[in-house]
C-alpha cells in the first residue's frame, strides 16, 4: 500500500496524539474520545484501512484504539 | 448601510490621573462642596465639582508635575498660591480658584508663554485646537510686553517621522510628551536636554525623531498642548469636523480609538481615554498605520474567472455570488457536500465571522469550518477548556496593575501587544518582579527601568519541560497553595497530578540539559513564582505553536492553580491573542468541532436549540480542520472553499503543500480588501470591507467585546456580511438581517455567554466582558473567581515529548519566527503604510558565532534552508538569540518565511509548529529574490 500525504499526515496525527495523551492510563480509550471530538468519520475510516494495510506505520496504542472502535 | 452612528464623546480633561483611595475627602471649590477620593489634586477635585482652572502642563493621563505655574489657587489658612495640579485635597480644605491676584498672575505667566510663541493662530495647523490658544483667552490676556529679546521663534522642524511633525518653534517645553513618553509608553525615547532658556525637547540625545529610540506610539503627539508635535494628516488637511468611536483591528488589544474625519475623510485615529482595553494609549498601527484602508490596491469590484491562469473579469455582486454558488453546488453534486468548506477570519467582526460559520453549516451542510486561530490559539482552546473550563483568558488587563509577579511566556509584549506592553511596563517600574520565558532577549528582559529578575533563555520546543520544573520545585519545596487546591480544585487529579510532577524526571537538574536552562535558574524563578504574592501568566504564539503546544497551556493552568493564582485581580492565566478578533473568531463557532460558546456539535440539546432557530437539520461529526482541509485536496477528496480575509498561502506552514492544495481545488472564493497570495488560486474575489467600514463588534484578548462602528461607507457597496449572506441564499439557504445588530441578537440568544450582549448594551457600557448573562448583566472581568467555569479545576499530567523536529547535521540551526512592531502578521496592510521605514524587509537575526562560523556578516544575503524548502533574506548579527537559534519574521511574501517552516503542528489542534523549524543557512546572492 503507497500511502499519500493525507494518509501520511494521518498516521503522524495519530501517533502523536497516543505519545502526548497526558494521562497514561488506558490510552486506547482516550486516543478514541479524542477522535470522535476533533476528527471527522471519513478521517477515521481512512486511519482504519492504513491499521488494515500498514498497520507497522501505528502505534501500538492507535492500533488499540482502533480496535476498541469495532 | 446603516448611517453611521456617532454617539456623545466625553471629552473633558480633568488635569491629573484619578485618585485610587478607597477613602474620600470634602473640599468647597469656589464655595461649592466636592466629594472626592483622598489623594485626590484640587485641580481634579475643580474639574469634577464644574471648574476648570487653567492648566498648560498638566493632563489627566499624566502624574501631575507642576511647571506652567498657570493652575495656581487661593487655599484658606495657607501663604501663597500653590499649584493645583500638585496639591491633594485635604478635608475641609476650602480654595479660590478665581480671585484678581490669581488673574494677574496667570495673565503674567501667559504673557511670557506668549512673548516666546508665533503669533501665527490663524494659520496654524492647531487653530481651534490648541490650549495655549485657550488659556490666553481663559486668561484675557490682550498684549504682550516682551517683544525684544532672545525666543526660538527660529527653531526649526523635525519631519523625520512619517506620520506626525515636530515643530519646535511652538515647543513651550511643558514636559507633557516627555512625560507621556516616560509614563504612559514606558519608552523614556523623550528627555528635556540643556537647563534654563536652553531648555528643548530632545529624542535619544538630540536626534531626529526617526532616528531615536521613539516606537511612534502617539503618545507624544496626544499629549502636546500646542502644534508642536502633530500629525501631519491635521497638518495637511486640517483640524477634524465629526467624531465616530471605533475599535483598532490590529492585535488582540483591542484598543478603543476616536476616529476623527473631515466629512468622509479621516484625518486622524485618536485612543479613546475612556476605552476599557487601552485608556487612551496607543501604538503605532493603530494610531497610524491605517492608510492601507484607502490604497490603490484596494479591490473593490467582485472579481471571477474560469481558471486560476486567466485573467480575473470584473462582475456586478450577483455574478460573481451567482458563479461562485454554481461552482459549489456543481462540487456538493459531483463530491457531496463534505468536498466543501470555510475558513472564518480573526480580523473580521463576530457578526461576519457568525454568518460565515452558519453559511457553512446550514448552507453548505457541512461542518468543515475552521478559523484562523488554527494556526495561533487553538491550543488555549483546548487546553484552557480541559482545565479552567472555558476557552478564554482569565483577567481584564487592568489586573496587571495588581501583579506581583509577571511570568511572560513565549510572547513579546511590547512588540507585538504594545499597548498593553506599556501597561506591563508601568507595573514593573512600579517593582512587579519579572520571569520572562523565551530563546530570545526581548525588549522586556532589559530596557529602560526594567529588567527581568529571571530570564529562562531556553532552546525551542522545550516550554513544557521548564514549565514542568518550576511545578516540580514549587510542589517538592511545599509552595502549593494548598487551602486553595482543596476548596476549588478537583482534588484526585491534583493528586496524580503531583505524583507526576514530583518525579524526579521533572526535577531542574535532569531538566537542564534539555531545556538548556540551568537548575539554578529555574529553582529561582519558581520561588519568585510561588512566593511573591500575586503571580500573573500571560503567554503568546511561543506558547502554542508548538507540538505541545495544548500541552503547555495546561501546564500553566497547573501552575496557576497549584499556587492559587486564579480568580483574583493581579493573578491568571492569559493568552495574548495575537489578532484583534481571535477571541471572538473562536467564540462565534468558527472551530468544526463546536457552536458558538465552545459547545460539541454532538450536543444534542445545543443542536437542538440552532436546529430550532435555524430551521435546518445540523451535523453531529466534527467537520475538518484547515489542514485536514488542505490534505484532503491535495488527496482530490476536498474541492472548494470559502476563505474569509485569511491569505492561507502566506501564513499557513509549509507554503508548497498549501499551493499544491488550493491549485487541486476546483472553487477557491477569497473574501479580502488586497489581491493576496491565496488569491493566486482563487476563481472569485469577493471585496472585503476595512474596518472603517464595518458594523459589528471584535472581542479582544481579555473577553471584551467593542463595537467596531462604520466611519466610512463600504468601498464595495456591501457590507461583508452582506454578501455572506447573499451567497448563502445562492446556495439555497437564506439568511435574513436588517443590520448587524440582529446578527448580534441571533448569537446573543444562542449563546449562553453572550446571552446579555446587544448593541444597544454595548452603546450603554462602552464594552462588554463576556460571559454576560443574568448572573453578570454587565459582564465579567475576571473569570473563576468563586468556582471554574467547569466546576472544579481539573489538574492535568503533562509529561515532556520532544517535538520530532530537532537540529540535525543537515540542519543544526533552530528557526524561531515572530513578528515586529512595526508590521502585522503577513503585512497585507501594514506593508501598505508608511511603517515599511522602519521594516522593509523580513530580517533573519543570528548569533555572532553561528554567523562567523559560515563566513556571514551583518548585511550579508543568505539562503535559509529547512527540510520543508529554502528562501533567502538578509542575516541580521544579534546578541537577542543565543547560539544554535535564529529568528526572522514573516510580514513579506517575498521572504516568504512559511516556506521552510514544516507541517508539524500540536498533537491535540494541528496548530502548526512554527516556533521550531532545523535550518541550515549559508551565504547567497540577492538576485533570486528580485532585489
Amino acid at each position: 500500500m503507497t500511502l499519500d500525504y493525507n494518509q501520511q499526515h494521518l498516521i503522524k496525527m495519530a501517533n502523536q496524539i497516543a505519545g502526548n495523551m497526558p494521562t497514561r492510563e488506558n490510552v486506547p480509550a482516550q486516543i478514541v474520545q479524542h477522535m470522535a471530538q476533533f476528527w471527522t468519520p471519513p478521517m477515521r475510516a481512512d486511519l482504519k484501512k492504513i491499521a488494515e494495510n500498514k498497520a507497522e506505520s501505528l502505534s501500538d496504542e492507535v492500533l488499540a484504539a482502533l480496535a476498541l472502535q469495532d | 448601510m446603516n448611517k453611521p452612528i456617532e454617539i456623545a464623546i466625553e471629552d473633558i480633561d480633568l488635569g491629573t490621573p484619578a485618585a485610587l483611595s478607597d477613602s474620600t475627602v470634602t473640599v468647597h471649590i469656589d464655595g461649592q462642596a466636592v466629594e472626592v477620593p483622598a489623594g485626590t489634586s484640587v485641580m481634579r477635585a475643580a474639574s469634577l465639582a464644574g471648574t476648570q482652572i487653567p492648566k498648560l502642563c498638566a493632563t489627566d493621563s499624566l502624574d501631575a508635575f507642576g511647571s506652567c505655574r498657570l493652575c495656581l489657587v487661593e487655599i484658606e489658612g495657607r501663604k501663597g498660591t500653590p499649584a493645583s495640579c500638585t496639591t491633594p485635597c485635604q478635608e475641609g480644605m476650602s480654595v479660590k480658584t478665581q480671585t484678581p491676584r490669581l488673574d494677574k498672575l496667570r495673565k503674567g505667566v501667559m504673557e511670557l508663554y506668549i512673548s516666546d510663541h508665533p503669533l501665527d493662530c490663524l494659520t496654524c495647523s492647531a487653530n481651534g485646537d490648541c490650549e495655549l490658544q485657550d488659556m490666553a483667552g481663559v486668561v484675557g490676556l490682550r498684549s504682550v510686553r516682551y517683544e525684544e529679546g532672545s525666543n526660538h521663534l527660529e527653531a526649526g522642524k523635525d519631519n523625520s517621522n512619517p506620520y506626525f511633525s515636530f515643530d519646535a518653534s511652538k515647543c513651550i517645553v511643558c514636559s507633557r510628551c516627555v512625560r507621556a513618553c516616560s509614563e504612559v509608553q514606558g519608552t523614556f525615547a523623550l528627555t528635556i536636554a540643556a537647563r534654563g532658556f536652553e531648555s528643548k525637547v530632545s529624542p535619544s540625545e538630540e536626534n531626529a525623531f526617526l532616528d531615536s529610540e521613539c516606537v511612534s506610539c502617539g503618545a507624544c503627539v496626544q499629549a502636546c498642548p500646542t502644534a508642536t508635535l502633530q500629525e501631519k494628516q491635521v497638518i495637511d488637511l486640517g483640524v477634524p469636523t465629526r467624531k465616530v468611536k471605533t475599535t483598532c483591528a490590529y492585535c488582540g488589544v483591542g484598543c478603543s480609538f476616536v476616529a476623527e474625519l473631515r466629512g468622509d475623510e479621516l484625518v486622524r485615529m485618536v485612543p479613546d481615554k475612556q476605552g476599557g482595553a487601552n485608556a487612551g494609549h496607543s501604538c503605532v498601527k493603530g494610531r497610524f498605520a491605517w492608510g492601507y484602508a484607502t490604497h490603490s490596491d484596494r479591490i473593490t469590484r467582485p472579481l471571477v474567472r474560469e481558471t486560476t491562469d486567466s485573467e480575473w473579469r470584473e462582475v456586478d455582486w450577483p455574478e460573481a455570488i451567482a458563479f461562485a454558488a454554481d461552482r459549489f453546488k456543481a462540487i456538493q453534486q459531483q463530491h457531496g457536500v463534505d468536498a466543501l468548506g470555510g475558513i472564518t477570519s480573526s480580523r473580521c467582526t463576530n457578526e461576519e465571522v457568525y454568518v460565515v460559520q452558519k453559511m457553512v453549516r446550514a448552507a453548505l451542510r457541512t461542518n468543515n469550518v475552521d478559523t484562523c486561530a488554527r494556526v495561533c490559539h487553538s491550543p488555549t482552546g483546548y487546553g484552557l477548556k480541559q482545565t479552567f473550563g472555558t476557552s478564554a483568558g482569565t483577567q481584564d488587563f487592568a489586573s496587571v496593575q495588581q501583579a506581583d509577579v509577571i511570568m511572560v511566556i513565549g510572547a513579546n509584549p511590547t512588540d507585538a501587544h504594545p499597548v498593553f506592553g506599556s501597561r506591563m511596563k508601568r507595573r514593573l517600574r512600579e517593582g512587579a518582579k519579572l520571569i520572562v520565558i523565551d530563546p530570545r532577549s526581548i525588549d522586556l528582559v532589559q530596557s529602560p527601568h526594567i529588567k527581568a529578575t529571571e530570564h529562562l533563555q531556553l532552546q525551542p520546543g522545550t516550554n513544557v519541560a521548564v514549565v514542568n520544573a518550576l511545578a516540580h520545585v514549587i510542589a517538592t519545596e511545599g509552595w502549593i497553595d494548598e487551602a486553595f487546591v482543596q476548596e476549588r480544585c478537583d482534588v484526585a487529579s491534583f493528586n496524580a497530578w503531583r505524583r507526576f510532577i514530583t518525579l524526579a524526571e521533572n526535577s531542574p537538574e535532569n531538566l537542564a540539559e534539555i531545556s538548556g536552562v540551568p537548575a539554578e535558574m529555574i529553582r529561582s524563578a519558581a520561588a519568585t513564582y510561588a512566593k511573591a504574592g500575586n503571580g500573573a501568566i500571560y503567554y503568546g504564539l511561543g506558547v502554542t505553536e508548538h507540538s505541545q503546544g495544548s500541552t503547555m497551556v495546561m501546564a500553566m493552568a497547573n501552575l496557576a492553580m497549584a499556587t492559587g493564582n486564579i480568580g483574583r485581580n493581579g493573578v491568571g492565566v492569559n493568552p495574548l491573542r495575537g489578532q484583534n478578533n481571535v477571541q471572538g473568531a473562536c467564540d462565534m463557532g468558527s472551530f468544526p468541532h463546536e457552536f458558538s460558546g465552545y459547545r460539541h456539535v454532538s450536543d444534542e440539546t445545543v443542536r437542538e436549540q440552532f436546529t430550532a432557530l435555524w430551521g435546518v437539520d445540523l451535523r453531529e461529526e466534527p467537520g475538518m480542520r484547515i489542514p485536514n482541509m488542505l490534505d484532503a485536496a491535495v488527496s482530490g477528496q476536498f474541492r472548494g472553499m470559502y476563505i474569509q480575509g485569511e491569505d492561507i498561502a502566506q501564513s499557513d506552514p509549509n507554503s508548497q503543500h498549501v499551493a499544491d492544495a488550493l491549485s487541486a481545488m476546483d472553487c477557491v472564493v477569497v473574501q479580502d480588501l488586497f489581491l493576496n497570495e491565496t488569491s493566486k488560486f482563487a476563481h472569485v474575489f469577493l471585496p472585503g470591507t476595512s474596518f472603517l467600514e464595518k458594523d459589528g463588534t471584535f472581542t479582544n484578548a481579555e473577553r471584551r467585546i467593542n463595537r467596531v462602528r462604520p466611519v466610512v461607507p463600504p468601498a464595495s457597496g456591501l457590507a461583508e456580511w452582506e454578501v455572506t449572506c447573499a451567497l448563502s441564499k445562492a446556495m439555497g439557504y437564506s439568511m435574513d438581517y436588517a443590520n448587524a445588530s440582529e446578527i448580534m441578537d441571533e448569537i446573543a440568544a444562542l449563546t449562553p455567554t453572550f446571552a446579555g450582549v446587544s448593541f444597544d448594551l454595548l452603546d450603554e457600557l462602552g464594552s462588554i466582558q463576556w460571559p454576560c448573562n443574568e448572573q453578570a448583566p454587565e459582564g465579567t472581568p475576571i473569570m473563576h473567581a468563586q468556582r471554574f467555569v467547569r466546576g472544579e479545576g481539573q489538574f492535568i499530567t503533562t509529561p515532556y515529548v520532544p517535538t520530532d523536529e530537532r537540529s540535525t547535521r543537515k540542519f543544526p540551526l533552530l528557526l524561531t519566527t515572530g513578528r515586529i512592531l512595526s508590521q502585522y502578521n503577513v503585512g497585507a496592510q501594514t506593508r501598505r503604510t508608511n511603517n515599511t521605514v522602519w521594516h522593509a524587509e523580513d530580517i533573519l537575526e543570528i548569533h555572532e558565532a553561528d554567523a562567523e562560523l559560515r563566513g556571514v556578516s551583518d548585511g550579508d544575503w543568505i539562503e535559509v534552508a529547512s527540510r520543508a524548502g529554502s528562501t533567502r533574506m538578509r542575516a541580521h548579527i544579534s546578541d537577542d538569540i543565543p547560539a544554535g537559534v535564529v529568528y526572522t519574521t514573516f510580514h513579506h511574501p517575498v521572504s516568504g518565511t512559511n516556506v521552510i517552516t514544516t507541517d508539524n503542528s500540536d498533537w491535540a489542534t494541528n496548530c502548526p509548529e512554527y516556533k521550531v523549524t532545523a535550518v541550515e543557512i549559508r551565504p547567497s546572492s540577492a538576485i533570486a529574490v528580485g532585489v
